[in-house]
Order: structure tokens, then sequence, then C-alpha cells
């Protein structure tokens, strides 16, 4: 390779690196120096711009609901377990484990009420339009991955479940 | 007398000086080396192409210009990492968020 090239590559190639170097270290630093590991909330206090008043009033309902949703949880882990020990080696499914379903899907279902309502709760303690803004986004975030799922296996996919 | 005498020496030490003039033995292959530069420079692409990019490294390389890019590309590389960094962290601090009040069984 010609030398004049060679030099001319190497500066390029030496630029890049300059731009990637300093691309990355930016990026690290930042990223490290806003994140609050422990603070579950540091999410609505930067997004929705709380002030102090608001944002304790929303840990109060956090913090209120935090342990009401664990007990949920292990409720439907108990019931998910469940409803795989009646299908475990089953070649049918039985009335019992039509039963568990049921009842899995009913717990379900009162966690994400229990959900909705807390994330109605915080949007009231904020101010009006970030309230609103706050809610759709939680509703997107939560309920979102299940219409998504439920839209790929519609008829527009070409997976017609008999829905006519 | 004496001035034609000195003019003759004179003259043969310069013939002398002639003679004893060193004379160096010529690289090798340094007379097909010559023809080859001929041609090339009548040719006249090489040549041209190579005197384009010396002109255009030494236009590109020179000390102030190299630094004023050096620091473009650091400011550049800053603002955009910069950028993309807090978009990590609000990402990052979105997703604990979610976690924290959305259990995986509901999600």
């Amino acid at each position: 390779m010609r030398r004049p090239l060679a030099i001319l590559l190497g500066a390029l190639a030496a630029g890049i690196a300059v731009f990637a170097g300093a691309f990355f270290i930016a990026q690290q630093v930042c990223a490290r120096r806003m994140a609050d590991p422990a603070d579950d909330l540091a999410w609505l206090r930067q997004e929705f711009r709380l002030n102090d008043a608001e944002l304790a009033r929303i840990r109060e309902l956090h913090e209120g609901y935090m342990p009401k949703c664990h007990e949920m949880c292990a409720k439907i882990m108990a019931k998910k377990r469940e409803v795989d020990q009646t299908l475990a080696g089953a070649a049918n499914v039985t009335p019992a484990a039509e039963q568990k379903l049921i009842e899995l899907g009913t717990l379900r279902a009162q966690c994400q009420l229990q959900m909705l309502r807390h994330f109605a709760e915080v949007s009231q303690a904020m101010p009006h339009e970030q309230g609103r803004r706050y809610l759709a986004e939680m509703q997107r975030l939560t309920l979102g991955s299940h219409e998504q799922i439920e839209q790929s296996m519609s008829g527009s996919a070409g997976h017609s479940h008999g829905h006519k | 007398m004496n001035g034609m005498n000195q003019q003759q020496d004179e003259a043969r030490l310069l013939a002398l000086l002639r003679e004893s003039k060193p004379t160096s033995p010529l690289p090798p292959r340094f007379q097909e080396n010559v023809w080859r530069r001929i041609e090339c420079v009548e040719v006249g692409q090489p040549g041209e192409r190579r005197n384009w990019l010396d002109a255009f490294v030494n236009l590109v390389l020179r000390p102030r210009l190299a630094f004023a890019a050096v620091a473009v590309l650091v400011l550049m590389g800053t603002v955009l990492g910069v950028r993309e960094g807090v978009q990590t962290a609000r990402h990052e601090a979105q997703a604990r968020y979610v976690t924290a009040v959305a259990p995986d069984v509901l999600r």
C-alpha cells in the first residue's frame, strides 16, 4: 500500500477511535450518574417532574401497595403450581384442571385490577396532565404486551380462532 | 616570466584535482530505475494520482486542522454519548419501576 494512503487510512481509523471512545465514556458516565438503583420511584420523579410533596404522597401509596402486590403474586404462583400438578401426566384437560385454570385466571384478573387501581391512585397524586400521561404509559407498559399477543393471534395475522 | 610559471602551475593543479575527484559507483539497476521513473512521468496517471493524494494528505494532516478535527470528534462523541446515556438511564429506571409495580405474572 502506498504511504500517503496508509497515512490517510490511519488518520481515519484514529478519528473513528477518538469518536467511539468519547461516545462510550460519555454514555457510561452519564448512565451511571443518572441511575439511582436504591429508589424504585426515581423514574417517576424524573419523567413526571414531581416535587417533593407529590413524590412523598406517591411513595406512601407505593409502600402501601407493595405488600398487597407481593401477597397476590404469591397466591398466583401457588395456584400456578396447582395447575401444573393437575395437568402433569394427564392426557386430557380434566374438570379439576379446568377449575384450577379458571381460578388462576380469576386471581390474575384480581391482581390486574388491584394494579390498575393503584395506577389510578398514583395518577391522581400527580398534576392533572402528568397523571394522565402516567396512566396511559403504565397501561401501555403493563397491558400492551397482552394486546400485542392478542393482535398477533387474531384474524389479521391469519390465525382465526372462530371469532366471527 | 614568473606569472607564466604560476599560470602553468595552476593549470596543472586543476588537472590534477579533476583527475583525483572521487567517483562513487552507481547503485544497482540505476539506469533501469531512471527509465522507469521517466516512463511513469510520461504516462502521467499513477504519478498524478500520487501527487493528488500527497497534496490531500499534506492538506488534511496539518497540525491545526488535525487538532480541530479531533476536537470536533470528541465534542460530537461526548454530546451523542450523553444523549444515549440519558436514554439508557431513563429506560433502566422505567424498567425498575414497572418490575416493582407490575409483576411478571401479569405481563
